[in-house]
């Protein structure tokens, strides 16, 4: 490992043999191009086709006739779809604006090293890495008329009546996109540490001599630093709050009424609740073609940093 | 750095300490509550603890939920590193159009909402007989998770030096046996990470379990505990002890994989 160098000059003697081994490592990719065919490409294509049928609950292993872009205009014509990409955007923007801004606030917090900081980045850690299902189950305790937030609201003298968290429609959204944050802050936080681990010491020292300031440092060396990684990890959020529905079944089932039906939310009760596969299939559709935006926007950012 | 932490700086750790202290530090003592201290606002810190919740948590149903949660997150673990351990290698040893694109629908895959792949496959499922059984849970959780682990393990499949190999080569290796010998224990820190990720999404996944499994009786916990806490008339410690047991396997890996996590999760996510 020690001797690149003769190991290289060994590599350039077996160079006849190289051609071959390259596309033997080809078959390395065969168990999951199989794999995945059948189990991820193969029910995307049966959801097109779903979404281009009408399907029921009593159809839905017969054949499904075929109905053009109906159910797409159906969940247009009800406003659904429109409702429903109108509270995603809301969701996500709040699950992004509160997981960056207080996942970098906790990677400048976290980054010195202090009993105080190991532990509370172990405890974070530790929540990012409990089923949402248990989160979302205390969250929802939290947030209850008698819950932990509603008692102290109530003895500081913010409130007389519970404060409807999950109850509103209005609150309700926000409440769980909150809770989304903080399901994802500990990951973005981890990721803004790395980065920040790797500006070198003499920068600070040098900053120090100039009689830099503390938010000086933040905003001159910090955030320039960090910025590749902050684009990347902007769509690593944005994808992770559009994505989001454990939280929502969990804490809101949805509602109250339709308050927290995000579009991957709305497309999975139209088909298991309302039984109207068809429909579901249309409203993930979209949802899919909002994903694949992403996803080259995604796939852009990384190209960037790698360049830079 | 060696200045010492600003006030805004313990503001903030202040802030996250409250936000994720107490919430967990919650669960545990509400686990330990009578019903009627739950609600009982002088009850809020100071209370008599019970056992109640877990003696009536604890009985043959929670055992079958857990052991099926350990078969699912246990195979559906081992099935997507057999399946993803190769394709991270191969991605990160091939170059060329086809695996810009094999990476570009990985990403694709990683990103879809699980509400889109839960509607066709529910449908396939019931065509192929797999609804119902738990290799259907597993099937399905191995292709949620294989895309999220080969991205993850392919920048450490890659910072293994292609020399080594070669090397390897020279001495009369195949290109299966210095795999095996050579670059796997070189990624050995990649394997793990990846290994405890997809364990502990798996431990959490409930939305195939709720949706496959046609019956309450074969649900793993994570399926239990969100048929629980959606349902009315909440038996809060009851739940909260159910989510107590749920977290004390992902405490238990946790603590043995938390460095691995700290230094590795960042590395797929970036490169």
């Amino acid at each position: 490992m020690s001797t690149p160098a003769p190991a290289a000059a060994r590599a350039s003697a077996a160079a006849p043999q190289r051609r071959p081994r390259r596309q033997s490592r080809y078959l390395f990719l065969l168990p999951a191009l199989v794999f995945l065919a059948l189990f991820s490409v193969y029910p995307l294509v049966q959801l097109v086709r779903m979404s281009l049928s009408d399907v029921t609950a009593s159809t839905l292993n017969t054949a499904w006739p075929f109905i053009g872009l109906e159910n797409f205009q159906q969940g247009l014509a009800s406003g659904q779809t429109g409702d429903a990409l109108t509270r995603t955007a809301v969701f996500v923007l709040v699950v992004t604006v509160v997981g960056m801004v207080l996942g970098l606030a906790g990677a400048i917090a976290l980054r010195t090293r202090g009993r105080w900081s190991n532990v509370l980045l172990a405890v974070m850690v530790f929540a990012w890495a409990l089923p949402p299902v248990v989160n979302g189950s205390v969250w929802k305790f939290l947030f209850a008329d008698a819950g932990l937030l509603n008692v102290a609201a109530r003895a500081v003298g913010l409130t007389d009546t519970a404060l409807p968290f999950l109850y509103d429609q209005y609150w309700a959204l926000g409440a769980v996109a909150f809770v989304n944050s903080w399901a994802v802050i500990p990951f973005n936080a981890l990721v803004f540490r790395a980065a920040l681990l790797n500006i070198e010491p003499e920068v600070f020292e040098a900053a120090a001599l100039d009689g830099a300031s503390r938010w000086q440092e933040v905003r001159h060396i910090m955030v320039p630093s960090v910025r590749p990684t902050m684009l990347v990890l902007l769509v690593l959020t944005i994808v992770y709050g559009f994505r989001s529905f454990d939280f929502i079944y969990v804490m809101t089932y949805g509602g109250p009424g339709t308050a927290t039906n995000t579009l991957p939310f709305l497309g999975y009760l139209q088909a298991f609740s309302r039984f109207d596969f068809g429909l579901g299939a249309s409203t993930s559709v979209v949802a899919v073609l909002v994903v694949l935006v992403l996803a080259v926007l995604y796939a852009r950012s990384i190209s960037k940093e790698e360049k830079e | 750095m060696s200045r010492s932490a600003g006030p805004v700086n313990t503001i903030v750790k202040v802030l996250l300490s409250l936000m994720y202290g107490l919430p967990l530090l919650w669960i545990l003592l509400t686990s330990f509550k009578s019903s009627a201290d739950v609600f009982a606002t002088d009850s809020t810190f100071v209370f008599r603890p019970v056992v109640t919740a877990y003696v009536e948590a604890l009985d043959g149903a929670l055992l079958d939920a857990l052991q099926q949660s350990v078969v699912i997150a246990v195979g559906t673990t081992a099935l997507t590193l057999a399946i993803a351990i190769p394709a991270g290698y191969g991605l990160a040893r091939t170059r060329g159009w086809a695996v810009s694109v094999g990476l570009g629908l990985l990403i694709v895959l990683q990103m879809l909402p699980q509400t889109a792949n839960v509607i066709p496959l529910f449908q396939i499922f019931g065509d192929w007989g797999l609804l119902d059984s738990t290799l259907g849970v597993v099937v399905a959780d191995s292709a949620l998770l294989v895309p999220f682990a080969v991205i993850l393990m392919r920048p450490f499949f890659r910072a293994v030096p292609p020399q080594l190999e070669e090397a390897a080569a020279i001495d009369g290796a195949s290109v299966l046996r210095s795999f095996f010998s050579v670059v796997l224990p070189v990624a050995r820190n990649g394997v793990a990470t990846t290994g405890t990720l997809v364990f502990l999404l798996a431990w959490g996944e409930f939305l195939y379990a709720v949706n496959f499994f046609l019956s309450p009786g074969t649900y793993p916990l994570s399926a239990l505990l969100a048929q629980q806490v959606s349902a009315f008339g909440i038996n809060w410690p009851g739940l909260m002890a159910l989510a107590v047991l749920s977290s004390v396997p992902v405490l238990l890996v946790y603590s043995l994989t938390y460095r691995l996590l700290r230094d590795g999760l960042t590395v797929g996510a970036v490169k």
